[in-house]
């Protein structure tokens, strides 16, 4: 049974959001879309982001990504204060330190599977150009698409895309994975295997922040947060399942 | 390179080949058109002005009784002499198998054709060399006029009356010849040996001189020419029977050269800025289409920098492909242009490479503009924050509802839904839009000016019509007697009235001791039915009129001391005198006149008689005019009047119409070029639109859009755009050609009368209605094949 417990408030959170306010002010009138969010995630943890549409959870994943930039309020994450990077240094802190998995995979379309994983770490310069192929490669197996290497992303079902997307998403294999309703365009199947791919990272001690409308998913992750009108009205912390 | 980033940039550029011709080919145009206008004028005027400068043209030309080796040789000695020579030319009428009336040429007589030192003369196309005796060499421009063959002859009435065959050998060119179809007369070469056959003596009577230095001024010109004049030929008792200084270093041709070079410049500026919105339109088009793939990549740890040169890469290869599509074609077309203007300004080309900073230009259109117009479209696009980039739609749907254009297309409730959505479309993609919209208007504006300036062109010509009372005109040999000929010429069927007149050239004296050459006085009844002077100033001639003369305004602008009211010292026939200038009234075309009563003229010259026939005819038939004419001409040459030329007034029209054509001929060049870098821009647009909206046909599809609504859809967009382009070039296009017109009326130093042409104005809605619908079919064709999957699957 799911225990309710205090959130761990210890120095050592991997990332910390201090009153984080958004307000959208395109439109009729300005809309608080965040009304000052605190969260603190440590490593390791597998954090779920549940709550109706149109609640604020992409808003808040977004804080995370460095995607969009909140109106008030600090986002520190591994130390670094996101909130005050530029779009730049953004850029390249974001694709070393967070893949980022999005709903509807956004694979570049004239790329092949695998070169969309080499990307990421042409962009970074990580590891000698020769090695990335291999360690392309290497992730692409651990998501069961080696035999898919080489296809356009058209070519490729949903469930294969959203995988190659978060092999690319590990292509830097950066701390922290954040994901934006991830299983929301698959078959429960495809979604459970996804699922479980998470679950070997956050044994691999990878931090995952992932959106979910998906009640059976909520279920499942270690911590969930559910936000309600920008924001986070309750917290749930399973019971870790393999011990303490 | 190895990066993936960079096989990105070469994979989108293979997978979306439609896109990439398309953009290549917008730069490409855009290179062309600079390649072929600034090459084309660049190559022009330095062929033109290389052949021109080493044909040693004249300084002076006097036109003698016969002279003989010594004067030439002294007037070769004479110092500030460069060059002279003697010839003997004379102007005869001939028939010809290519031609039904007689035609006039010039024949030139020249004695050592290996001793030409004035005015070179190249054979082109000959079968031998020089001419031999019965035989003539064309000027090559006769080839303008008929189609004269190695071999034909040409039956040439001699001065005695009789007739003498002359066998076309062969084409020379001569840069400074008069080209035929300019003033209907052709010009041929023969030798000494001919000259007795065609009655004439085997002796110069035109001296050619040219002078040295290369910065003479016309008044140092005329001066030295009047030295000469009396020095080598009066002090030798060589009567000069006339003689002309044209201005140093202008070829008779310069005027329209100028015009035609100033049109190419203009257009070339002109096709610089189209190309420039051409390429920023693409540009900034792809970039919005690529906005969400810079989100994608900024998302997974691009940095801006690297985007940013992913990108500009992208567009380098576009310039380099266009710049090598672009160089061969101008410089394809460009010789193409240049053959057809040296065919009609008779010159010869040696060489068809343009200069290198046109080739510099070109590769800068191909390269440096499309990075330049990129750089903005691109830092905008890799600036924008990833999250604007992911919700970014192409439109700004949030300002949808609130703009003055929204509310106006609230107005077309009526339209049907495929209507509204593609007028609602247009309207939507604003920067574009504005862009595609000024590049059509602008080359709408341009055509539709060249219809007026053409339109204007005609007025001028109609309004010599309004200044011409008379069908046709006969000049005689020498002054003939007035009486005789009239009655000759009034008598032949077909003629209803006659009116002649004398003819002088006149210099004018000026107050400071220099003279200025090259007027014409014409001496005609004051009474005179025969022409309409539209006077600008002052009045016409009266009958108790002593010393007036009336001027044109041509003659006004080569000496403004002919001014109303103006006493001015007048030398004809060797004479001084003194007139008055009473009126000014608007010149017709045909240089710098001087008109005063034919009475009062006469008296002031030795030999008496008139110079000229002017015909009035029953019928306004232009070819039962030139049967009258030439009965006339039977008949006088019956009488023994000797004829020197005979012309209808349609033959005139048709002469300067001519000219004027080259003018027109380059106007439209002009605005076919500019017509298809719009074409191009249009089209662009619309494919770039349709590849935006495939999301949106996909969904119209599959919700059960037929093929016909698509193509309602894009082709009414390409119509919206094309129609608001024609209004807003309509509107510029009256300023436009206003100048236009002024600008070449100075150019070509004539003035053109100006009309506004609704024709064109019309024609253009026509054609544009075309043009838009073509420029949409194949993006519609496109859109039309986008299926229900493709859409939504599409990025
Ligand atoms: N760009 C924007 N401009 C204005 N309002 C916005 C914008 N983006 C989101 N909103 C509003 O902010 C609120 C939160 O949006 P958000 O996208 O975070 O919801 P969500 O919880 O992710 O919903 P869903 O489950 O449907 O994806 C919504 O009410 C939405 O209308
Ligand atoms: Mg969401």
């Amino acid at each position: 049974m799911p225990q309710i417990i205090t959130p761990d408030t210890a120095e050592s959170a991997l990332l910390r959001l201090t009153e984080v306010v958004k307000v959208y002010d395109g439109g009729d009138a300005p809309f608080t879309a965040l009304k000052g969010i605190n969260l603190d995630i440590h490593t390791g943890e597998f954090v779920g982001i549940i709550g109706k549409s149109g609640s604020g959870k992409t808003t808040l994943i977004n804080m995370i990504t460095g995607i969009d930039h909140p109106t008030a309020g600090e986002i520190i994450i591994d130390g670094t204060p996101v909130h005050s990077l530029g779009e730049n240094d953004l850029a390249r802190w974001r694709g070393r330190t967070i893949g980022v998995v999005f709903q509807f995979f956004q694979l570049l379309p004239t790329l092949t599977v695998l070169e969309n994983i080499v990307l990421p770490m042409d962009f970074c310069r990580m590891w000698a150009p020769r090695e990335r192929t291999e360690r392309a490669m290497d992730l692409l197996e651990q998501v069961e698409l080696a035999d898919q290497a080489n296809k356009l992303p058209a070519a490729l079902s949903g469930g294969q895309q959203q995988r190659a997307a978060i092999a690319r998403a590990l292509a830097n294999d950066p701390p922290i994975l954040a994901a934006d309703e991830p299983t929301g365009n698959l078959d429960s199947k495809t979604a459970d295997a996804v699922f479980g791919l998470f679950e070997r990272l956050v044994e691999q001690h990878k931090t995952i922040i992932m959106v979910t409308h998906d009640n059976d998913m909520a279920n499942r992750v270690r911590r969930a947060l559910h936000v309600s009108d920008g924001e986070i009205v309750e917290e749930r912390v399973l019971r870790p399942r393999h011990g303490a | 390179m190895h990066a993936v980033r960079w096989r990105k940039v070469f994979r989108d550029l293979v997978s979306h080949r439609f896109r990439t011709v398309l953009v290549v080919l917008s730069i490409a145009t855009g290179v062309f058109a600079v390649g072929v206008v600034m090459g084309g004028r660049e190559i022009l005027v330095r062929e033109f002005d290389s052949e021109y400068s080493a044909s040693v043209p004249l300084n002076a030309d006097y036109f003698t009784m016969p002279f003989s080796d010594p004067i030439v040789r002294r007037a070769r000695e004479y110092p500030g002499v460069e060059a002279a020579m003697g010839r003997h030319s004379t102007s005869l009428r001939y028939r010809w198998a290519g031609s039904d009336a007689p035609r006039s040429i010039s024949v030139v007589g020249i004695k050592d054709y290996d001793d030409i030192t004035v005015q070179m003369l190249v054979p082109e196309d000959v079968r031998s060399w020089p001419p031999r005796r019965g035989e003539v060499v064309l000027e090559r421009a006769a080839l303008q006029v008929g189609k004269y063959e190695i071999g034909d002859t040409l039956e040439v009435e001699t001065s005695e009356g009789k007739t003498e065959s002359l066998t076309i050998i062969g084409f020379a060119h001569d840069i400074n010849a008069v080209p035929a179809q300019f003033i209907g007369s052709e010009t041929g070469y023969v030798s000494f040996e001919t000259l007795p056959d065609l009655g004439e003596v085997k002796a110069y009577n035109e001296l050619l001189v040219a002078m040295s230095g290369s910065d003479l001024t016309q008044r140092e010109a005329s001066l030295l020419a009047e030295d000469i004049q009396r020095d080598v030929l009066e002090a030798n008792s060589i009567t000069v029977l006339g003689s002309y200084v044209p201005k140093p270093g202008s070829h008779f041709l310069g005027d329209i050269f100028k015009a035609v070079s100033l049109l190419l410049l203009a257009l070339g500026l002109l096709s610089l800025l189209l190309s420039g919105f051409l390429v920023v339109n693409t540009v900034s088009a792809l970039m919005a289409q690529q906005i969400k793939q810079v989100g994608i990549m900024k998302a997974i740890g691009g940095r801006a920098s690297q985007i940013t040169w992913m990108y500009l890469g992208m567009v380098a290869i576009y310039g380099v492909l266009a710049v090598l599509v672009g160089l061969p074609a101008s410089a394809w077309a460009g010789t193409q242009f240049i053959r057809f203007a040296a065919g009609i300004l008779n010159f010869r080309v040696a060489s068809y490479v343009p200069p290198d900073w046109v080739t510099a230009l070109e590769v800068g259109v191909g390269l440096v503009v499309p990075l330049l117009a990129a750089a903005v479209p691109v830092r905008l696009g890799t600036r924008t924050s990833v999250v604007k980039a992911f919700n970014d739609t192409g439109v700004s749907s949030a300002s949808f509802g609130h703009g003055l254009v929204d509310r106006m297309l609230g107005l077309f409730r009526g339209l049907p839904r495929p209507v509204a959505l593609s007028l609602r479309n247009t309207f939507l993609r604003k920067g574009r839009l504005t862009l595609t919209l000024t590049t059509l208007s602008l080359a709408s504006a341009v055509v539709m000016s060249v219809f007026s300036v053409q339109a204007s062109i005609g007025q001028t010509i109609d309004d010599l019509d309004a200044w011409w009372r008379y069908d046709a005109q006969i000049r005689y040999e020498r002054p003939t007697n007035r009486l005789g000929v009239e009655r000759v010429v009034s008598s032949t069927p077909g003629v209803t009235g006659v009116e002649s007149w004398i003819g002088a050239n006149a210099t004018l004296d000026r107050a400071d001791g220099t003279t200025a050459q090259g007027f014409t006085v014409y001496g005609l009844p004051y009474g005179t039915r025969f022409v309409a002077p539209e006077l600008l100033a002052g009045r016409w001639l009266e009958a108790d009129d002593t010393d007036a003369v009336v001027v044109n305004t041509d003659a006004r602008k080569a000496e403004p001391s002919l001014d109303i009211g103006q006493r001015v010292t007048l030398e004809i026939g060797g004479e001084k005198r003194i007139v008055h200038v009473v009126g000014l009234i608007k010149g017709q075309l045909s240089g710098s006149l001087i008109y005063m009563d034919r009475e009062l003229l006469g008296g002031m010259l030795s030999e008496d008689g008139v110079t000229a026939t002017l015909i009035q005819t029953a019928s306004s038939d232009p070819l039962q005019q030139r049967k009258a004419l030439d009965a006339a001409e039977a008949r006088l040459e019956e009488a023994n009047y000797r004829v020197v030329s005979t012309r209808t007034q349609d033959e005139l029209r048709e002469q300067i119409a001519d000219q004027l054509g080259i003018l027109v001929a380059f106007l439209v060049i002009m605005a076919v070029l500019l017509a298809a870098v719009g074409v191009i821009g249009l089209t662009g647009t619309m494919t770039i639109n349709v590849i935006e909206s495939t999301r949106e046909i996909g969904v119209m599809r599959a919700i059960g859009a037929q093929h016909g609504s698509i193509y309602q859809i894009f082709i009414t967009e390409g119509l919206a755009v094309g129609f608001m382009a024609w209004a807003i070039g309509a509107a510029a296009a009256y300023p436009m050609s206003l100048g236009l017109t002024e600008l070449l009326s100075g150019a070509i130093g004539m003035p053109l009368s100006y009309r506004f042409s609704w024709v064109g104005v019309g024609a253009w809605f026509g054609i544009i209605a075309l043009i838009s619908v073509a420029a949409s079919v194949a993006p519609a064709y496109r859109a039309s094949q986008v299926s229900v999957r493709d859409a939504i699957a599409y990025e």
